[in-house]
């Protein structure tokens, strides 16, 4: 049908709209605002121009946050998106128990990050944890990510790959099941080795998928916030902090917005420059209808 | 498809799924079977597989903690109102976007799924304040509010997508016999679509039931979430406790993980549908 909109239209959308409006809209624009001005509790806004944003380049912890992101992230997502891909190519391919196997995959997506922290620090525990004393027992040294910030923030990246691998591999999966199973007979009639079927037929063709999967994650992870915040706090003095814990730090402790909304607007920035390449296809997408 | 592996790649995808399962299920069954061990053989080295089972930490869950159960209604409040509100609103919103198409509406779609990167810990510093003044803090509504805004967005990509596949001539015998459009779409479409609203329900379902970032800075007293009480007691939890907390964690992850493991066609439909055709 496809009609031009009219008034029912806009009627049926609003509920959605006024949401985003509401919630997500306004409240960051009004975060640039105040990035522009300096206040905190129960005091009036001071407008300070680009101050709040050369404060937040001239910190060495905001820095410290912003690298910590930026190894925590690309860790964290190319990891995914490789084992994903592994076990994808796996279950098209063929498993046992194929409903068991996958649901058990599957499983960790359920766990909330709270519950996630509490049983990796657990099993990571250098004293009592069944993990940190295998390790120990391998002779690989003493597990103390508590004291090491590098160590704590590796720790952070295998909780986050526990919980979001269920989705990377999901996405992927999904991918392989699109691709046309009449061109892998074709190759095989011509002789390609299952090597040569992988390289020429499902990477080019998993592209797309890939690159949203991939798109989609480092937009999550670059907000992590929980793991980082319950597993060591942004510590020790604030060496494991990463960027939604610096803002969280200067916004809910400190009580300094400016700084707190300079970083937020950072943050947004970020993630739209992230996500621009999938609203650049979508919008050709859309036009293309 | 043609898989001859070689006894040597049967090996190595025998290994391969054998740890992404252990990965996977261990962290779980190490709660699950912990809530059932007495204290002294939780932190046994290694781990014991075979022991005596107990309830008495659900015993002590109930008689000591019941302010996690209030937590666990308040969580259910919450998910469910998220839940049946993003279902209503993207309903609405994936009809509107699959029958009605101008330049201007595919902006706003564009508009949609933009602001739905942005990072949500930005939003709590304006939001703060004035969810204080509205006396929305600390109340079931406000988190409702906040989590079914974070999934619309995907949530009215997938019905659009179910919409789609709704022939509009369907439409059109609809009005025929004489139907409004209101009761085109909430009588006919709507359960026609039931599908699609199942795959993103189940989305919001799990966010809201396991969300921390949100609870913790918006709830104080009496809208508090399980996560947010678990994330307290694993603080403050001292060395006897560790059973009854493994307990309320068993019970706070096992409805959601049933949910996924019953539920994970509908996770895939809704993923290739809402994320990977845009």
């Amino acid at each position: 049908m496809n009609s031009r909109p009219n008034l029912t239209a806009w009627f049926y959308l609003s509920p959605l709209h006024i949401l985003l409006l509401a919630i997500l809209t306004i409240p960051s624009l009004y975060v640039l605002w105040l990035s522009l001005n300096q206040s905190s509790y129960g005091t009036d806004l001071t407008w300070v121009g680009f101050e709040n944003y050369r404060a937040v380049f001239t910190d060495t912890y905001f820095w410290r946050a912003a690298l910590n992101t930026f190894f925590v992230v690309n860790g964290v997502v190319y990891v995914e998106l490789l084992l994903g891909l592994a076990l994808a190519i796996l279950f098209v391919s063929g498993v046992p128990f194929r409903g068991v196997m996958f649901a058990c995959i599957l499983m960790p997506y359920a766990i909330s990050e709270v519950v996630a922290v509490l049983v990796w620090k657990m099993m990571m525990d250098p004293n009592v944890g069944a993990i940190a004393r295998a390790i120990e027992d391998m002779g690989l040294g003493a597990v103390n990510w508590s004291a090491s910030p590098a160590m704590g923030l590796l720790l952070v990246g295998v909780i986050n790959i526990w919980t979001h691998l269920p989705f990377t591999f999901l996405m992927i999966y999904a991918g392989l099941l699109a691709i046309d199973t009449a061109l892998y007979e074709a190759a095989h009639i011509d002789g390609a080795t299952r090597w040569q079927r992988f390289l020429r037929i499902t990477l080019p063709l998993l592209v797309p998928t890939l690159l949203i999967t991939l798109i989609f994650r480092l937009i999550f992870a670059f907000r992590m916030f929980s793991e980082v915040w319950l597993l060591t706090k942004g510590g020790p003095a604030r060496m494991s902090e990463v960027l939604a814990v610096y803002l969280y730090q200067h916004g809910f402790r400190y009580g300094d917005f400016g700084i707190a909304s300079a970083t937020g607007w950072l943050m947004v920035i970020g993630s739209l420059l992230l996500a621009s390449v999938f609203l650049i296809a979508m919008q050709r997408g859309m036009r293309g209808e | 498809m043609h898989n001859n592996f070689s006894p040597l790649e049967r090996l190595t995808r025998g290994l391969f799924l054998a740890f992404m399962l252990v990965w996977s299920v261990a962290p779980i069954l190490f709660i699950v079977t912990s809530s059932f061990k007495r204290q002294v053989d939780i932190f046994v080295y290694p781990p014991k597989l075979l022991f005596m089972p107990t309830i008495d930490n659900y015993f002590k869950l109930m008689s000591q903690w019941q302010g996690f159960f209030t937590s666990l209604g308040n969580s259910m409040i919450v998910a469910l109102g998220a839940t049946l509100l993003a279902g209503i609103v993207s309903f609405f919103g994936g009809y509107a976007y699959s029958r009605y198409r101008s330049r201007f509406m595919s902006w706003t779609a564009i508009y949609m799924i933009a602001v739905r990167v942005l990072p949500p810990i930005v939003v709590t510093l304006p939001l703060f304040p004035v969810a204080d003044t509205l006396g929305l803090s600390d109340t079931h509504l406000l988190l409702i509010l906040l989590y079914a805004t974070f999934w619309v967005s995907l949530n009215t990509m997938i019905l659009k997508n179910f919409f789609d596949q709704i022939p509009s001539e369907l439409d059109e015998a609809a009005y025929v016999d004489g139907a409004s459009e209101w009761q085109l779409v909430t009588r006919i479409l709507a359960r026609l679509t039931l599908q699609g609203m199942a795959a993103g329900s189940i989305f919001v379902f799990i966010y809201a039931w396991n969300e921390y970032l949100f609870a913790m800075i918006f709830t104080t007293n009496t809208a508090k979430t399980a996560p947010l009480i678990l994330s307290e007691l694993m603080g403050a939890v001292d060395g006897t406790e560790w059973g009854v907390l493994f307990a309320g964690v068993t019970l706070q992850l096992v409805p959601v993980v049933l949910l996924v493991t019953l539920a994970r066609r509908y996770l895939i439909a809704g993923l290739t549908a809402g994320a990977v055709k845009g």
